[in-house]
């Protein structure tokens, strides 16, 4: 059964709202991501977030340079145009994009100005397995003492990303998927600090 | 004629851009994100912001509220109550606790809430600069600048004519010590309910094409000086006429008949609650 554009994408959606709001908290799409039968090299909850938020009217950039069959397949899936790291509205980082390679994207990817801070990019990142564990610290809104996440981020990927958000409002925010269908999300405005260094 | 209407009324489209401008919302609290504000089949000024939020957000399992001025019953509550039933067939209740998405105008319900609810408020004006800088511009160039003299000024001339400061509701408030923000015409009573709330807020203004969110567990501070300190609507003494609630936020009516100031809760689902738990105090007495 192919997935509810309708209704499927309204439940990823308030996943993703839940787990925007409340950094550090993983939400499951398993359920719906069984459901996806479009055999894209990306996770399930990847196509999911995809299919959520783009359209037409927004830009997207993906990392790995020889994905010209999987760009081509979310242009006709989404409607939404590719474009390069410092336009695009969403960058996808697929699972096996480089360290280098995602932290230069840290570097050049829009992350607002002070009067637009919304014209920032939103990332859907895949990670490995995602969970609660880790030396990864949140604090901020959202999250009531503090949190801990264990992402495919490693420290000095962390740092690119406290440099970039650095000058809040400005900022970039990152939603995670995994393997198993879940999601985790990152806004700007947590603060993530690193208890330890691998 | 009655047409059949997409599932919540807009096109997917619509959803989709109202849903990152959310998005965005949740990411800046406090901070009014622009969005393509659509034509409803209610006028604006009326709710529309709210009504887009609600629609774009809403599910078939999603259970509704709509309060307007804390009344369940009233006509603005019950027009937008029906339009969301009628586009998705969605749930409604009065109960605040059974409600998963809760539209409200002007009011923050009695009940705690939940981190599972969602809170959507209408907000006629967003811009808590717009009484003191006209131009929309320089309204976000001073968010931008983190510039809010206007505001305090706007206090401190309150404070001068009056003795206090004479915001009657939309009192505004501090967002994660950044952005100054029109908690919209809630009453002073209600900008503590905001500050580290379990569930999500978000605030949609239709007609000013703006979405601002506060997420749970967000310090939402009202302004105030050292020397005249943030109060809220006191009604120490005086007690609900239907119910006896002392601590929740009470309207003042005049009695037809005698002419005296009575008083009786806003919320009136809470105070529904607070009669039938009386009844079915007095019933269980009796019968014993």
């Amino acid at each position: 059964m192919a997935i509810d554009l309708v209704h499927d994408l309204q439940q990823v959606y308030r996943k993703v709202l839940h787990s925007m709001s409340r950094p550090g908290t993983i939400s499951s799409l398993s359920d719906l991501a069984e459901r996806v039968d479009m055999n894209l090299p990306c996770y399930d909850a990847t196509v999911l977030s995809a299919m959520t938020f783009l359209d037409a009217e927004v830009t997207f950039h993906i990392l790995s340079e020889d994905k010209k069959d999987l760009i081509e397949k979310i242009s006709e899936y989404t409607a939404a145009k590719f474009a390069p790291i410092n336009e695009a509205d969403f960058v996808i980082v697929l699972r096996e994009d480089s360290e280098m390679a995602i932290k230069s994207a840290i570097q050049k990817c829009k992350n607002g100005t002070l009067i637009d801070p919304q014209l920032s990019s939103t990332w859907i990142v895949e990670s490995t397995p995602l969970n609660n564990t880790g030396e990864c610290l949140l604090s901020g809104p959202g999250i009531q003492y503090t949190s801990q996440v264990n992402t495919s981020f490693n420290a000095s990927m962390w740092l690119e990303r406290n440099e970039r958000t650095k000058e809040y409002p400005l900022g970039l925010d990152l939603i995670f998927t995994d393997a198993n269908a879940q999601i985790v999300c990152i806004p700007r405005t947590t603060s993530v600090s690193m208890t330890e260094v691998r | 004629m009655k047409t059949n209407t997409h599932f919540a009324f807009f096109d997917e489209g619509s959803k989709k851009e109202i849903r990152r401008a959310i998005m965005k919302a949740v990411a800046i609290p406090g901070y009014q994100v622009p969005f393509a504000s659509r034509e409803m089949p209610i006028a604006r000024g009326w709710g529309t912001g709210g009504l887009q939020i609600t629609l774009s957000i809403i599910g078939k399992s999603d259970v509704l509220k709509v309060i307007d001025q804390g009344a369940d019953e009233s006509v603005n509550a019950v027009s937008i109550k029906k339009l969301v039933h009628e586009t998705t067939g969605v749930e409604l209740t009065e109960q605040t606790a059974e409600a998963s998405i809760i539209q409200s105008r002007h009011r923050i319900p009695e009940v705690p809430l939940t981190k599972d609810q969602i809170i959507v408020l209408q907000v006629p004006m967003p811009e808590p600069l717009r009484k003191v800088e006209a131009r929309e511009y320089m309204t976000k160039r001073m968010h931008s600048e983190d510039d809010y003299s206007g505001v305090w000024l706007m206090l401190f001339e309150q404070i001068m004519k009056y003795g206090k400061t004479a915001t009657s509701a939309d009192h505004p408030v501090y967002v994660n010590d950044r952005y100054v923000m029109a908690p919209s015409p809630i009453p002073r009573f209600d900008n503590g309910k905001m500050h580290q709330t379990d569930a999500l807020i978000l605030l949609g203004a239709g007609r000013e094409k703006k979405i601002y969110a506060v997420p749970p567990y967000t310090n939402v501070e009202s302004l105030a000086f050292e020397d005249y300190p943030f109060t809220v609507e006191s009604f120490e003494g005086q007690q609900c006429l239907l119910c006896g609630s002392t601590d929740v936020f009470l309207d003042e009516l005049i009695d037809k008949e005698s002419g005296k100031t009575i008083y009786q809760c806003n919320d009136t689902s809470y105070c529904m609650d607070q009669l039938n738990k009386k009844e079915e105090a007095e019933v269980q007495t009796s019968y014993a």
